[in-house]
């Protein structure tokens, strides 16, 4: 199926959306939840599965639909498909605080592999699959889990990643270390293993737990700096409400210095 | 000549790679756009992808690395048919070592899969032999423990149970008593409590409690005798000790089996049913062997049966007690009939105690 080719605009710093604009019969799939605004003209459809190719039958649509509820996205799509007789746009919104990232498959040969859950928003034609880690470690340690999402197809496709982006090109057989966790998307053909931090005091107190993941080149690979699991972590643990307590700005009083500083 | 389609990353190209052409005309491989060709010598083959099927390419020039890589399964299989001889003993050699990391993936997997099911076929195989595992488990408990259990809790109710141990019935229930258990390594305790519902009940250690309501439900002294010698095989068979074994084997077996899952309403009812199924058990077990209890002891054993047949016919309208954990009525009396068809000629003499039911 040919690739609608959009034009786009990112709009914001932190908290980013994209503006996606539609050619009349052109068409977006977002992810449920993520539409912020369209202009009249815009019709919106909700399909069972990934709404991308035709799938054969039922069968197929169900084991669509499966996939998504795998890669812990809702079981249906949304298609936004451009009626009126100009160019219309359609925003995306970013579910938290961090980037959104606009991939062209075309240039990375078709296929990129991200994080599960980051997926925001496709061009028509772009297939959303899921790809199972069968290195043990990687799954259990890579901080991606098992599955992973497969974007398909030759047009643009946006994924969300937390915090600010990295983007590297990685030669071919140049190794990055990166915290687990961290890692958002990556062309395939990347290799995404894990490795022992190598030290027992290292692994125990250095903080960063007791593997790194690994990107070994060629290809490119987004990063991102602040994972959302970390930022609820922090949330959770400052909050009163959990038994938090705070985490202190460094006040040299501590318990008094909470007093002091007259926030509770 | 075999042409494969590839991406070509290396110095000079897109960083994301670029889309190539390799030609493959017996020992030389080539790209035409961008123009390389890869060495004769050098050239390193490395197993690719997320899922690990793809075949890259790698060599060195001045220039720096170059990596070709092709990730599309049919294109795979072609590349590696039209390899030349030199880079074919490396691909036998990475299928090799693919063969074995695939194999110890297996085995992780299966390591990791038997964890995680652990608490699952713990359960399955707790469930299997929650008999032999309890029985022994309770032959561990010495009969001195066992009866300061019971007494313990014996002492807690005994306000509640308003007992008559001072009536000439009670006085008729431990002598039945003592002669259903003698030769026992237990030492028994009969009383009386003054209780409207059809109820008799054991605890460890040798105390039995008889409720006035089912001495009045009963038509002659065997069937007291039937009941007291069912109560008697709970003692005998140590059922309370195995029934907390079990409970707990089974709810501790069952929250690691199913965490969060389990702890709600589906999650108890399930435990539920299993602790009733296992006191039906020992319900049938202490009716089976009281029967020959009551035939060791010179009794005649039809008041058992005849009992059941009066609280089969009683469940309907009395608040029977004695139904709720226990196999129904009419089945126990069917089993117990058949049991003792089957069993030799035993001679009996009726008990003394007339005129029953005696005054209470």
């Amino acid at each position: 199926m040919a690739m609608d080719v959009v034009d786009y605009e990112i709009f914001g710093n932190e908290m980013q959306y994209v503006e996606i604009e539609l050619d009349p019969g052109e068409a977006a799939i977002g992810e449920a939840g993520a539409m912020m605004m369209m202009q009249q003209g815009i019709e919106m459809d909700t399909v069972f599965g990934d709404g991308s190719a035709q799938q054969g039958g039922l069968f197929g649509k169900l084991l669509g639909a499966g996939k998504r509820l795998l890669t812990g996205e809702s079981l249906f799509t949304t298609v936004f498909h451009n009626e009126g007789n100009g160019k219309r746009r359609v925003a995306f919104a970013a579910p938290y605080p961090g980037k959104i990232v606009a991939v062209d498959l075309a240039e990375l040969g078709g296929t990129l592999m991200c994080q599960k859950d980051s997926f925001l928003c496709a061009a028509r034609g772009v297939s959303l699959g899921i790809a199972f880690q069968k290195k043990l470690g990687a799954g259990l340690f890579g901080g991606e889990g098992f599955i992973m999402q497969k974007l398909d197809g030759d047009g643009m496709a946006f994924v969300h990643a937390g915090g600010t982006l990295l983007v590297k090109d990685l030669a071919p057989g140049e190794v990055l270390r990166v915290d687990t966790g961290c890692v958002v998307a990556f062309q395939p053909s990347v290799d995404f293993d894990i490795q022992y931090v190598g030290k027992i005091k290292t692994a125990l107190f250095g903080g960063e737990g007791l593997f790194f993941a690994t990107l070994q080149g060629p290809g490119r690979v987004w990063l991102q700096s602040l994972p959302l699991s970390r930022l609820a972590n922090r949330i959770v643990m400052a909050a009163p409400a959990a038994g938090g307590g705070g985490r202190e700005e460094g006040s040299l009083l501590g318990g008094l210095g909470n007093i002091l500083d007259g926030d509770r | 000549m075999t042409s494969v389609t590839a991406r070509l990353y290396g110095p000079g190209l897109p960083p994301a790679g670029q889309d190539v052409t390799l030609r493959i005309d017996g020992h030389a491989l080539r790209i035409d756009a961008p123009q390389r060709v890869l060495p004769e010598q050098g050239v390193r083959l490395r197993r690719v992808g997320f899922d690990l099927k793809g075949l890259e390419l790698a060599w060195d020039d001045a220039a720096g690395t170059h990596a070709l890589q092709v990730l599309d399964g049919s294109a795979v299989e072609n590349l590696t048919r039209a390899l030349p001889a030199t880079l074919q003993s490396a691909h036998s050699e990475l299928t090799r070592s693919a063969r074995k990391e695939n194999s110890g993936r297996r085995l992780g997997w299966a390591v990791l899969g038997l964890f995680l099911a652990a608490p699952v076929i713990l359960l399955a195989l707790f469930l299997v032999f929650a008999d032999p595992i309890a029985g022994w488990i309770a032959e561990q408990i010495p009969i001195e423990q066992e009866r300061q259990l019971g007494e313990a809790s014996f002492a807690q109710m005994k306000d509640d149970l308003k007992l008559r141990d001072d009536t000439e019935a009670a006085r008729m229930l431990r002598e039945l008593g003592a002669r259903l258990t003698r030769g026992s390594r237990y030492t028994y305790a009969f009383h009386l409590a003054d209780k409207p519902e059809i109820n008799a009940f054991a605890m460890p250690g040798g105390i039995v409690v008889v409720h006035t309501g089912l001495i009045r439900a009963t038509t002659r002294p065997e069937e007291l005798a039937g009941v007291l010698a069912h109560e008697v095989q709970h003692v005998e068979l140590r059922h309370s000790l195995k029934s907390i074994v079990k409970q707990l084997g089974l709810s501790a077996l069952w929250m690691f089996a199913t965490g969060d899952l389990g702890s709600g309403m589906a999650g108890s009812a399930a435990t539920d049913l299993l602790t009733l199924k296992f006191s039906r058990d020992a319900e049938r077990e202490a009716d089976a062997h009281g029967l020959d209890t009551l035939i060791r002891s010179g009794i005649d054993p039809q008041g058992m049966p005849d009992f059941f047949r009066i609280l089969a016919e009683k469940a309907g309208d009395a608040p029977a007690a004695l139904l709720s954990t226990h196999p129904q009525s009419a089945e126990r009396e069917a089993a117990l009939r058949e049991k003792l068809g089957a069993l030799p000629a035993h001679s009996a003499q009726p008990l003394p105690w007339k005129p029953w039911p005696p005054v209470l």
